[in-house]
């Protein structure tokens, strides 16, 4: 067989078992093997001294093509084995991704402070600061500086938990009005706060009371604070609570600390004023009581009612939960029922 | 109040629906309600019985031949036992509707036919309590003859419709058909008229032989009276019983229902008495003795003291002032000559004593609330008018006069300028002055100034911003455009301390844990058990229920409460925390200091068991993380301790901790004590509690960036034998003592005791990373300060270095 036929059967048989090798061991050791020093290659061109000379370059040149080519197969070859090992990995690794993860679990905020606290970042992006207040406060700011003197039957509107003849737990977040408007220095600017705690009633627990509940204060005092300005506050705050198209009335009330006072309505979120059960087919639903602050509440704490002015307002998170959330009853937010909980997950 | 329509009619010319006046009285005054009688009744009329026998075949049914209007009698079987020939009574006719969708129909009643059925005013509707008492065992019978066949239903006040008022206590004023009438006229624009009672002068004799004698003088404004003699008890005549019962008073005669009537009419509560039943005809208003006691009834009786103001005759007391008779005068069937008393109490006191005995009423709530002082003797000469009208009396007297203050109307002045600054409208003198007048206020204008009249009978007026008031609910709130204040800018925030806590919590919630609210007040178990701040108990003086009697000393026990509610609900895997307030009082301090704290409690599992994890049992150490991560967010230089305590009463001695910071006690941590935990029906539970006010007080990190550690650390690992009593926090803080600058951190990667270990000794190993972070260490500056760590553990613990 003459050199070149030989070198043309080497090509043959070496792409023939590059094609046919399953590992990429194989592959290499074909490599080794044909390629190698020691390969058939090599071991032809040995022969190339019974070569004339004139053919010489041509069967150099075929040589190098030979190698050329097994190299190719061999290199394409182990492209597909890889191409095949990789498929068969992702094959094998495939997992059931409907399976259902277990991970870290975050608590969840109690739907009372979730509540405040929305009602709260609100306020302060309006420059409201926000008062801590006693849950054991005097007689004197809970009522005596709300203009409810000893004896004032609008005491009775409210039973309290004594603790001595002058020391009660409050009735309502507005005993921390006086403390601030004594504290605050109106030369620095108009006093704007809000005042979140817990208050007390000598309530029996039933779905609709609790004898601890949350209520929410707010007092700005300026000069030429307006019931306007009361009205524009409450929209907003509505607004922000209940959804961008509530529209908010005042309906006239009384209490004891704001001349005039109003009960405060928002229109109903859930049939937008046409009339259902949640409003009671009114259209309106009664969230909050306000009012300009009366002007013996200012004098109380020094400021001239006849300069300055004042507007206050006082909700319960509770009813604001209840009707944001459809809660039919108060106890559930202090039985804490980790599946009652946990429902509110992330919703402020 | 209820206000029918009917009769508001008699002053003002209102024809708009009760729902539609209820409406704008709400938006404009008083808080409202339309309330329709009668819809579920049908086909009832005037039947006159002509004549009655008894039922063949039954013992209490009686077979009546009734007119009711119709060509011919018509029969009814009747088992009332009032039932009797002549009466004038009301029929439901075949296919009559009554309340509760009950249907009137014609049959037979054993045997006998019935074309309808005689009715009782309950089966109408009227509550039982509300119907004259001879006839709450049987039908109704019509005080006087009717016109068979004529619409019972609106004869006896059941179709009327009524605007319900809610008053707030300052409408007291509304609490009258007068006031009602002013108030609903000024909503829509109409003037009430109303006619002054008359007497019937020839009536009226000089003599005066009743004494009035007024010894609690600053508890009595004004004190009138009038006697009238010959007067004849009996039924009141149709309308005015058919107006009391749809107030909700029960009509009992014509002269009691007339003092009832008036207080309705004009919202003064007056009472009458019997007055030949008065010892010496002479009647002393003063503080009542202790001791004294007030006859109610043959079966009520009540205790006076000397904050009573009672009316005394004689050594009898026969009324409590404002609020109620006692039976020693009260007027009967036999009564003859009347007092008619006609005053203004003192509200609180008035308001006291009806709590004190329990007997708060019609009369109580107008006094407590106030009354026009200006009404009193029209009021007076109103029941006169109508005793006399009903009865035609014998003789009236003279106004007795106990006390009498003179009616002043208020005069408020007010600047129109800041009626529209405060409300932020632009209301013209003239648009304000004729929205007074509705009121009928009177006003004067002077410049900017306004000064306004208003009569006695809106005492709840007394200063400007009542004014402002006025002016602007008449005007309307819907006209009100909102706007925000327009002050200088402020910068609003949370305090600091609630910057804290809501970092706290965050930490919390991110760890896993649920937030809870509990009750601040406590059971005294509750504020026992876990008062680790050793507070003297405070105590509210008048407790509901004995569960919330003290103010709470730890957040633990509502914690615990929680965990127990859960796990009877089968929810056993739980985390939890509550940031709250506990109550520190000091001894011989009526008030405790609030103190802010945050506690959380671990049971049942973490994780669960899935198809790939498995539950763990948490423990300790699962607790003490969270701890431990909560106090690495403080940000603040105090070294951190856990200090073994065998003394916080109810946890377990051997896995509590008390935690300090810069060794003060700052809170604890520890496992439930078995006994307690059986106890509060909880499994294995964990608990810490943090004093939130002490954290806050630690000097803040000044935390300066550096670079990432440009040197390679050097490890060493260390492995002793120690007596198991020792703790490893004091192998820790000696390591870190002995360690020089270079030791960086210490980590425990190997406890263990029993076999090949000592009894008592346990083998402890710890990971120690060396590092300077400006240059490389050597290895003699580790071994050094290696060995100066060894021997120091040697030395002070009598270690064995393994």
């Amino acid at each position: 067989m003459s050199l070149n036929d030989k070198l043309k059967e080497l090509r043959e048989s070496g792409i023939d078992d590059a094609k046919r090798a399953e590992h990429l061991k194989d592959l290499n050791d074909l490599r080794v093997k044909l390629l190698g020093k020691k390969g058939p290659i090599t071991q032809a061109l040995r022969g190339m001294k019974d070569v004339p000379k004139e053919e010489r370059p041509e069967i150099g040149t075929l040589a190098n093509n030979v190698k050329k080519d097994i190299q190719e197969a061999i290199e394409a070859r182990i492209q597909e084995v890889n191409q095949r090992i990789i498929a068969q990995k992702l094959q094998e690794e495939t997992l059931d991704v409907t399976l259902p993860a277990q991970g870290h679990k975050i608590g969840t905020k109690h739907i009372l402070n979730q509540t405040i606290e929305d009602i709260e970042q609100f306020f302060i992006g309006l420059g409201y600061e926000v008062a801590p207040g006693y849950e054991v406060e005097e007689d004197h700011y809970n009522f005596e500086r709300l203009n409810i003197p000893k004896d004032h039957p609008a005491r009775d509107m409210q039973d309290t938990f004594y603790i001595t003849n002058e020391l009660l737990m409050r009735t309502q977040t507005s005993a921390q009005e006086g403390r601030d408007m004594d504290a605050h220095d109106f030369s620095k600017g108009p006093l704007k706060m809000i005042s979140p705690g817990i208050v007390y009633r000598r309530d029996d627990d039933d779905a609709t009371h609790s004898h601890q509940f949350h209520q929410l204060e707010g007092l700005v005092v300026d000069k030429n604070i307006s019931m306007a300005d009361l009205k524009g506050t409450l929209e907003a705050l509505c607004r922000h609570v209940f959804g961008p198209d509530r529209e908010i009335r005042f309906r006239p009330s009384f209490f004891p600390f704001t001349e005039p006072s109003v009960e405060v309505d928002v229109s109903c979120f859930n049939c937008g004023g046409e009339g259902c059960r949640i409003c009671k087919y009114t259209g309106w639903i009664e969230v909050l009581g306000a009012g300009l602050t009366h002007p013996n509440v200012l004098e109380m704490s020094g400021i001239d009612h006849t300069k300055y002015s004042a507007f206050a307002f006082g909700l319960g998170p509770e009813r604001f939960a209840m009707l944001k959330y459809g809660i039919d009853d108060i106890r559930d937010f202090y039985t804490n029922d980790i599946r009652f909980l946990e429902q509110f997950k992330g919703v402020n | 109040m209820k206000i029918s329509m009917n009769w508001l009619k008699e002053y003002l010319p209102v024809e708009h629906s009760v729902e539609e006046i209820a409406n704008k009285v709400s938006l404009t005054g008083i808080e409202s309600a339309p309330v329709k009688l009668g819809t579920d009744l049908s086909k009832l009329v005037v039947g006159h019985i002509n004549s009655i026998k008894p039922h063949p075949d039954s013992d209490h049914l009686n077979l009546c031949q009734v007119d009711i209007g119709e060509a011919e009698d018509v029969q009814i079987v009747c088992g009332a036992p009032n039932v009797a020939a002549d009466q004038y009574v009301i029929v439901a006719l075949d296919g009559a509707d009554l309340p509760a969708g009950k249907k009137i129909k014609k049959g037979e009643i054993r045997g006998q036919v019935s074309n309808g059925m005689i009715c009782g005013l309950d089966e109408l509707g009227v509550k039982e309590s509300l119907v004259p008492t001879a006839y709450q065992k049987g039908i109704y019978v019509f005080p006087a003859a009717e016109k068979p066949g004529a619409d019972a239903k609106e004869l006896l006040g059941l179709n009327d419709e009524m605007v319900d008022l809610d008053i707030t206590p300052n409408r007291a004023d509304t609490l009258g058909m007068r006031g009602a009438a002013w108030e609903i006229g000024a909503t829509y624009d109409k003037k009430p008229a109303f006619t002054d009672p008359k007497i019937d002068d020839s009536k009226v004799e000089s003599v005066n032989d009743v004494t009035i004698n007024i010894k609690a003088d600053n508890l009595v404004t004004d004190y009138l009276a009038r006697t009238v003699s010959g007067v004849k008890v009996a039924e009141s005549p149709l309308w005015m019983q058919r107006r009391l019962w749809n107030q909700g008073i029960q009509p009992v005669n014509n002269i009691v229902d007339a003092a009832n009537y008036v207080m309705i009419e004009l919202g003064e509560p007056v009472q009458i008495y019997d007055l030949d039943k008065l010892t010496d005809k002479a009647v002393t208003v003063e503080m009542a003795t202790d001791a004294s006691k007030l006859v109610l009834d043959d079966k009520i009786t009540k205790d006076l003291n000397h904050d009573d103001l009672v009316i005394n005759s004689g050594n009898d007391t026969i009324g409590l002032a404002g609020v109620t008779q006692g039976q020693k005068a009260v007027v009967t069937n036999e009564t003859k000559n009347i007092l008619i008393e006609s005053a203004v109490f003192d509200g609180t006191s008035v308001r006291k004593a009806a709590q004190r005995h329990d007997l708060r009423g019609d009369a109580s709530n107008r006094f407590e609330k106030g009354v026009d002082n200006g009404a009193v003797e029209i009021s007076l000469n109103r029941v006169v008018e109508l005793i006399n009208d009903i009865t035609d009396v014998k003789s009236i007297s003279q106004i007795l006069v106990g006390k009498e203050t003179p009616a002043k109307p208020t005069i408020i002045k007010a600047s129109i300028e800041h009626v529209n600054r405060l409300m932020g409208i632009t209301l013209s003198d003239q648009e304000m002055i004729k929205i007074l007048d509705r009121l009928g206020f009177t006003t004067e204008e002077n410049g900017d100034e306004l000064t306004v009249t208003i009569p006695s009978r809106r005492w709840d007026m007394t200063i400007e911003a009542d004014l402002i008031e006025e002016i602007m609910r008449i005007y309307g709130y819907e006209n009100l455009k909102g706007t925000l204040p327009s002050g200088n800018e402020t910068n609003g925030g949370y305090t600091p301390q609630r910057e804290f806590i809501n970092k706290l919590k965050n930490v919390l919630l991110s760890e896993g844990m649920d937030e809870t609210i509990t009750f601040g007040l406590v059971s005294k178990k509750e504020a026992t058990d876990f008062n680790t701040i050793d507070s003297e108990y405070t105590r509210v003086l008048h407790p509901m229920t004995e569960d919330h009697e003290y103010l709470r000393t730890s957040l633990i026990p509502g914690l615990i409460k929680t965990i127990a509610y859960n796990k009877a609900r089968k929810t056993t895997d739980i985390a939890i925390f509550e940031q709250g307030r506990i109550f520190d009082r000091e001894e011989g301090n009526d008030r405790p200091k609030e103190v802010e704290y945050i506690a959380g409690a671990l049971a049942g599992n973490l994780g669960a068991d899935t198809w790939n994890t498995n539950a763990k049992a948490v423990d300790f150490y699962d607790i003490k993380a969270i701890i431990e991560e909560l106090l690495g967010f403080l940000n603040v230089d105090a070294t951190f301790e856990f200090l073994p305590s065998e003394k916080i009463q109810n946890l377990h001695p051997g896995q509590t901790a008390v935690i300090t910071a810069d060794e003060k006690t700052v809170g604890f941590v520890g496992k439930l004590h078995p006994e307690y935990q059986a106890n509060s029906s909880v499994d294995d539970t964990y608990v810490f509690e943090l004093n939130v006010d002490s954290l806050l007080a630690l000097a803040k990190k000044n935390v300066k960036a550096q670079s990432a550690p440009k040197y390679p650390s050097i490890n060493r690992d260390l492995a002793i034998l120690v007596d198991k009593k020792i703790a490893s926090g004091q192998i820790v803080k000696d390591i870190f003592n002995n360690g020089g600058e270079y030791l960086k951190d210490v980590n425990i990667f190997d406890v263990y005791q029993g076999s090949n270990i000592d009894v008592g000794h346990k083998s402890l190993g710890y990971h120690l990373i060396f590092q300077n972070p400006n240059d490389t260490l050597t290895d003699d500056t580790v071994e050094k300060a290696f060995t100066q760590i060894k021997d120091s553990l040697i030395d002070q613990f009598d270690v064995e270095v393994r």
